[in-house]
């Protein structure tokens, strides 16, 4: 794998002040993230992870600690940041072409080029025939579709991914994480991808970081190397299934 | 299933008839032969002259003439109004500094209900036109401000930061996120707004007009014609009706990405 460094935490932390009383959110995260690398940050609970993901973004500034993006300092969103959501987030008064434009034409560029881009990424999504449909008459799974071609569209240097596939069912799950591998293989990005599942996480990673709950902070780390496609029940798999799952933060 | 449904939409305008035809029916007997006959026209002469009206002048004008004059006055100042009231209430909304320079004074006028205006706009403009403007004006911007600041307010911030993330500026994100978004709540305030409005050009007309659906009421009271000021209500709901018709309309095609555009 090349080892250009894309993304890199130094030693972040966040706290939240409610009133007088400071609480830890994110506690000194050190991390490196690769060119081209699947990173998964797998933790359990509801603590910390999303706001460890918007730090990076730049939608949330750390109290300490910084990241940098490709050796520039993060200091708000930008374009060269991709984010999918849990909660989906299209506009909803824009059709799937409209998302998927969204961000090159706020880049000024020109509605012919624009067009050929996002028909591009609508395929490589596989939501063909759905370009002039608003997310309303979308199902979950495709509304998900065009979150993940709206954010690469602006092809940005890294993607986040915060918990993509939550809110879907569980069948719908299963064909979207093998669906974003094969997107994945297509077009290699940076990906930092949060979740709480982990055949998802074991499924599509090349490293696993597994995250303490409440503050935030790193437990200990697994590099994955099976071979793709993966099968959810290969030997290995339900091993470092077992195994990830046995050394989880168990405090609620 | 075909023809249940035919036989259910049959029912319901078969329905329809019988109950307004009931009503006419009690209304024609009510009137011809009781006292109350003194009090109120009955259905058939209301309807025929309902219709002679159509071609005949009252006043200067025909009835079309007069709702027509009335519409235009509605039309001209909820326009202005609109277009103010979203401009103003989109930018309050979103703009801190916006809220901060007009929504005291916003929040001092918008109690004051627009026909208190209507002797201060007559010693301010007269009694032309400009005055039943101002008043209209008045009832529809202060309805449809507050909604569209409600509307901007609203907004998802998931979706700001969405389109932050996709690189898109501050005048962009109002421009394409909170305007949009504002879209439904502008489009309640407007069909309120209409109503206001045309209630507020009836009570203008009603205090100094030579034509107009407030000025066909006036005179009919002044003249004691029961059937003059009973055409000029008539005219009043079904305009009303229209425009809210109308409003529907548009607000399909503009909606179609929401739950209300359905």
């Amino acid at each position: 794998m090349n080892k250009d460094v894309v993304i890199k935490c130094d030693s972040v932390s966040k706290i939240f002040y409610s009133s007088d009383k400071g609480f830890d959110v994110v506690k000194n995260i050190d991390l490196t993230v690769f060119k081209n690398e699947f990173l998964v940050l797998f933790g359990p609970g509801q603590c910390g992870k999303t706001t460890l993901l918007n730090i990076i973004a730049g939608l949330d500034m750390p109290t300490s600690g910084k990241v940098y993006v490709n050796n520039k300092e993060v200091i708000g969103p930008g374009p060269e940041r991709g984010v999918v959501y849990q909660s989906i987030s299209l506009f909803p008064w824009l059709t799937t072409m409209g998302n998927v434009e969204f961000g090159i034409k706020a880049a000024g560029v020109g509605k012919k080029e624009r067009r050929k881009r996002a028909q591009y990424y609508i395929d490589l999504v596989g939501l063909q025939g759905f370009e002039n449909t608003y997310p309303i008459k979308l199902s979950g799974g495709m509304k998900q579709r065009v979150g993940i071609a709206r954010a690469y569209c602006i092809e940005p240097v890294v993607m986040l991914m915060d918990e993509p596939f939550g809110a879907l069912d569980a069948q719908t799950r299963y064909l979207m994480q093998k669906e974003l591998e094969i997107i994945w293989g297509r077009e290699k990005r940076t990906v930092v991808f949060v979740t709480n599942n982990i055949e998802e996480a074991l499924f599509l990673a090349d490293r696993i970081v597994v995250l303490n709950n409440c503050p935030t902070s790193i437990r200990q780390e697994y590099v994955i190397d099976m071979p793709r496609p993966r099968e959810y029940t290969g030997e290995k798999f339900l091993y470092l299934r077992k195994e990830i799952t046995g050394n989880m933060d168990k405090t609620l | 299933m075909m023809n249940n449904r035919y036989l259910r939409v049959f029912l319901k305008i078969f329905s329809a008839i019988i109950s307004i035809g009931a009503f006419l029916l009690i209304w024609h007997i009510a009137t011809n032969g009781t006292k109350l006959g003194e009090l109120m026209p009955g259905p058939i002469e209301l309807i025929s002259s309902l219709i002679k009206s159509t071609y005949t002048n009252i006043g200067k004008y025909t009835i079309i003439g007069h709702i027509l004059f009335s519409l235009s006055r509605v039309l001209i100042a909820f326009t202005v109004g609109g277009v103010i009231g979203i401009l103003l209430g989109t930018a309050m909304g979103w703009y801190k500094t916006a809220e901060a320079i007009f929504r005291p004074f916003y929040e001092m006028i918008r109690p004051i209900p627009p026909i208190a205006w209507i002797s201060l706009a007559i010693l301010w403009f007269g009694l032309g036109e400009i005055m039943k403007y101002f008043v209209i004006f008045l009832a529809a911007f202060s309805i449809i401000t507050y909604n569209a600041f409600a509307g901007a307010q609203a907004v998802d911030p998931v979706l700001i930061g969405a389109a932050k993330m996709l690189g898109a500026k501050d005048s962009r994100i109002f421009r394409s996120i909170v305007f949009p978004s504002a879209v439904p709540y502008i489009f309640a305030g407007l069909h309120t707004a209409i109503s206001a409005s045309w209630a507020t050009v009836v009570a203008a007309e009603m205090v100094r007009a030579s034509e107009g659906a407030g000025w066909l009421i006036i005179q009919g009271m002044e003249m004691n014609n029961m059937i003059q000021i009973l055409i000029g209500i008539i005219a009043i709901g079904i305009v009303g009706l229209l425009l809210s018709i109308i409003m529907r309309g548009v607000e399909a095609k503009l909606c179609a990405w929401s739950k209300s555009g359905k």
